[in-house]
């Protein structure tokens, strides 16, 4: 129905190196997608074969049901919001905003009429005669958000827009990126290696590594049941057992875990994963006695950091570390300490299981 | 990316086609007629040269000149650069800029200040002291050349010292190393690369140099005055091709040697160098103090001299003022333009005559000077676009070939001219703009360099903005790219203007009797005995040239001179 993007076999080599490895993905009119991972994994090349400023070496980029690998960069009407920002340093945010508008010879009249829509879009119309550099990163990235969006590109591309600002406007900018994604239901193809951003704004995520796709899945899915122990580590935070599978249970050298569901197979080399989270934090001696004490573990408390509403602790787990977050009212009530002794309880239901065959971990 | 590429192919193409036949062309011309005769190969010119003591003797000259000159100008610029980088002496700025004003004028007026001083009417030399010794010959050139080549090894030296990391400097001295022990084990050899390019510049341009030589060696011949020599006076211009072969081996290779090994030092450059000095001890601060200051001095006497020399009566003896040194005898060369536009605006004689006839050298050096600044800089811009961001099929050799020229003597490519183009279907010779060709050629390496480098500068991601926002290849050049490249093309573009006036080897072959250059005819006034006249030539020169560098200063916001660190 709409003008889909999609990505048939898509495959990107230098050399003797592949950076994309033949990837699959459709992606829906007014939807959007995230490409996330580690620097390296090919997610900005595929971002830039999308765009025309690399060249595909194998596989197709179809748009609106159109072959477009051959076509260029300035005719496929795609916008792009670069790192960098990338504004003009000789013209003024007026003027960077109405480039796109002269080049498409609109007139006079409309161009003025559309960069007062865009200033408008981000609340930047008394800025409208300074230059970028007059500007602080995250106002120069609005206006390079809105110069991308003034031609009203069929699809609009951001290359990490945000990782060269400060934590907190990211997080804002990043709000804002979402309002006018659903404001102007405009197709949008998001790079970050940020999963947090990835998972706050995304329809659909797509973590990549290796230059390969690894999991395509809405945000919630992704972390709750991740697909791999590396899509586990790379989103978020996972701790990791490997044991054999015996049963409803799972042999970590000197421990049990019970684990539910356990799966089918009765004998296997597998990786649990657990988040951070789900691991409850008890006082040594002031365990509930409901808890399945085969899930119950001894450990020290090494590291005590406060994340804000969070606490996070390091706990020495036999020589091994486990992270455990704990909400920072129930820290204060269970009067846990630095260098004292606790009780980790692993909830069975909170593990996930991975074969540990065809895994790098 | 079909048209870019299109566009990119055929301007690469362009640039190489021109290089290939003004550059190359007339070098190979030269090789062919020194080792051609009658359509068979022969060594004939090679043993004739190498046979004839006098004229062999022009090789030794040149590298005797050359190597005292080298190590001297070396050793002095490194420790003016330490001064300026490594103490806390006071009045660094002016050094700095005292120290960049052998640019700005003919190579010439070194020798001019130097006879006017030491000459055998000298003031030094007849006046204060009385004695018969002069300065002509070896002495004068080595002299002459160290105060020209000063500023080109100070600005090497400059950049290696104030980016070399001065906290090894305080590692070093913190394990224990006396002050003199870290220079000489840690500050020394961190500068090596830098040390040694500066010197293979200095060789470079000594051994290349025609205006220094030829006003004051005297009969101390050297090879660039040899082949101009065997070619004017003698008419044998298959053995001046010869010498011209002789020189390129030497001048070729010290600017390989400086080339290679400007990239070695520019590669050492630690990102974390630190711009904190700790004071200076109050002797260092003050011994560079003083050192420093002589070298300006020295800097600042030559300019004195020249200018005085220009305004007195009869040097040494009647110091009166006068203008009549102004007055040019009637040099004979017309002008056409700029004679009309004179001779409209003044009507009263004899300025009339003087400023629309006798200075037409003058204004035709300035028709030359804005047309190959506008041009040089527009091609070398382009040149360097298509090498750092276009990269089209061969873009070494396009490269190669726009570096190249910083190697090739003046004379050589002066009498390469003469010899490829001296044809009548080659109609532009004898006109300005084989010259104006010939200086944008000889000056090509620079232009090229800095554009690149002030091009590296640009975000890719820029360009790829306006790419996406709908922008062709020419519209991304002339909208973003060259607005982006604004100040640096106003300070090549200042480059190219500051060589056409003061440049003399490549262009005197090049010259008519119609068509004179100003710096060209400070030598023939020189020549002719009229030695004031050539002391008011140049200090003409020096004049528009320090004009159009405050123009430009005021232009840009920034010294025109700034990063002109190759000649």
């Amino acid at each position: 129905m709409g003008r889909n993007l999609r990505l048939e076999n898509l495959t990107k080599r230098f050399g003797t190196l592949t950076a994309v490895d033949r990837v699959n993905l459709e992606i829906e009119e007014g939807e959007f997608i995230c490409f996330l991972g580690p620097s390296g994994c090919g997610k900005t090349t595929i971002l830039r074969m999308i765009t025309g400023f690399e060249t595909v070496t194998d596989g197709k980029v179809v748009f609106d049901g159109k072959v477009i690998n051959d076509f260029l960069p300035q005719k496929r009407e795609f916008g792009i919001v670069f790192q960098s920002y990338a504004l003009f340093p000789n013209m003024t945010v007026e003027e960077n905003i109405a480039f796109g508008l002269k080049m498409r010879r609109m007139s006079k009249k409309a161009t003025a009429e559309r960069v007062d829509q865009m200033l408008d879009l981000i609340g930047l119309r008394d800025w409208r005669h300074l230059y970028p550099a007059q500007l602080s990163g995250g106002q120069q990235q609005r206006v390079a958000l809105v110069r991308a969006l003034a031609p009203d590109p069929q699809v609009l591309l951001l290359d990490e827009p945000l990782s060269a600002l400060d934590a907190k406007i990211r997080v804002r900018l990043r709000a804002e990126v979402k309002r006018l994604q659903q404001e102007l239901k405009k197709t949008m193809i998001y790079v970050t290696h940020d999963q947090e951003e990835a998972l706050s704004i995304a329809d659909r995520v797509v973590v990549m590594e290796g230059g390969q796709f690894r999991q395509v899945g809405r945000p919630f899915e992704i972390y709750k049941y991740p697909a791999s122990s590396f899509v586990a580590d790379f989103v978020g935070t996972s701790n990791f057992f490997k044991g054999q599978r015996v049963g409803e249970s799972v042999h970590t050298g000197k421990r049990q875990f019970r684990v539910s569901p356990a799966g089918s197979l009765p004998q296997e080399e597998v990786f649990l994963a657990i988040r951070p989270e789900k691991i409850e934090v008890f006082k040594y001696e002031e365990a509930p006695s409901r808890l399945d004490s085969s899930n119950l573990v001894p450990g020290r408390i090494d590291v005590v950091t406060f994340l804000g509403a969070a606490v996070r602790l390091v706990i020495n787990v036999d020589g091994e570390e486990v992270i455990s977050d704990v909400i920072e009212k129930e820290f204060e009530q269970k009067q846990l300490k630095q260098g004292e002794d606790a009780l980790l309880y692993f909830p069975p239901e909170a593990f996930i299981v991975y074969p540990v065959k065809g895994e790098g971990k | 990316m079909s048209r870019d590429k299109v566009l990119t192919g055929i301007t690469a193409a362009f640039l190489l086609a021109v290089l290939l036949f003004f550059l190359i062309y007339p070098v190979v011309d030269i090789c062919r007629l020194s080792f051609i005769k009658e359509g068979s190969f022969t060594l004939s010119n090679y043993i004739t040269y190498f046979s004839s003591q006098r004229v062999f003797r022009s090789l030794t000259n040149s590298l005797y000149v050359s190597l005292v000159t080298t190590v001297i100008t070396t050793i002095l610029a490194f420790f003016f650069a330490y001064g300026l980088t490594r103490t806390t002496m006071p009045g660094k700025g002016f050094c700095y800029t005292v120290s960049t004003f052998p640019l700005i004028a003919p190579t010439i007026i070194q020798a001019l200040a130097l006879i006017l001083l030491f000459g055998r009417n000298g003031l030094v030399t007849r006046y204060l002291l009385g004695t018969d010794w002069n300065i002509y010959g070896a002495t004068g050139i080595i002299v002459g050349e160290c105060l020209y080549c000063f500023p080109n090894a100070l600005f090497i030296l400059y950049t290696t010292l104030s980016a070399v990391d001065t906290r090894l400097d305080e590692a070093a001295q913190s394990l224990g190393a006396s002050a003199l022990k870290t220079f000489w084990k840690v500050t020394l050899p961190s500068a090596k690369y830098g040390i040694a390019s500066a010197a293979a510049l200095v060789f470079n341009l000594t051994i290349t140099d025609f205006g220094i030589p030829v006003v004051i060696g005297g009969s101390y011949t050297v090879l660039a005055t040899e082949i101009v020599s065997q070619v004017f006076g003698l008419q044998r211009f298959d053995l001046g091709a010869t010498i011209s072969v002789i020189l390129l081996i030497p001048s070729i290779s010290a600017f390989m040697i400086n080339y290679y090994l400007t990239k070695k030092s520019y590669a050492m450059i630690s990102g974390q160098a630190r711009p904190f000095l700790q004071p200076s001890r109050p002797l260092k601060k003050w011994g560079f103090t003083f050192y420093c200051s002589l070298i300006c001095f020295s800097i600042l006497v030559v300019f004195a001299t020249v200018f005085l020399g220009s305004f007195v009566k009869t040097w040494p003896y009647d110091f009166s003022l006068t203008l009549k040194h102004f007055d040019f005898p009637s040099l004979g060369s017309r002008a056409p333009l700029w004679t009309t536009f004179w001779t409209s605006l003044i009507k009263e004689e004899p300025l009339r005559s003087m400023i629309a006839f006798k200075y037409a050298p003058i204004w035709t050096s300035l028709l030359v000077a804005i047309v190959v600044a506008i041009v040089g800089a527009s091609v070398t811009l382009l040149a360097g676009y298509l090498i750092e961001k276009k990269k089209p099929k061969g873009e070494q050799v396009l490269y190669t070939l726009s570096v190249l020229p910083a190697a090739i003597p003046g004379v050589v490519m002066g009498l390469g001219y003469v010899l490829a183009f001296n044809k009548p279907y080659f109609l532009i010779y004898g006109t300005i703009w084989i010259i104006i060709i010939n200086i944008i050629i000889c000056n090509f390496t620079l232009g090229v360099l800095s554009s690149i480098a002030n091009l590296k500068q640009i975000d890719r991601s820029v360009e790829e903005a306006a790419v996406s926002l709908g922008a062709g290849p020419v519209s991304t050049f002339t909208k973003v790219v060259f607005p982006l490249s604004r100040v640096a093309f106003l300070s090549t573009a200042t480059f190219f203007f500051m060589r056409a006036m003061t440049t003399i080897s490549a262009v005197i072959f090049l010259i008519s009797a119609k068509i004179k250059l100003a710096a060209i005819e400070i030598i023939f006034l020189d020549v002719d005995g009229r030695t004031a006249s050539a002391n008011a030539m140049c200090t003409v020169v020096v004049v528009i040239v320090v004009g159009v560098l405050f123009i430009m200063r005021f232009a840009t916001g920034k010294s025109g001179l700034t990063g002109m660190g190759t000649k």
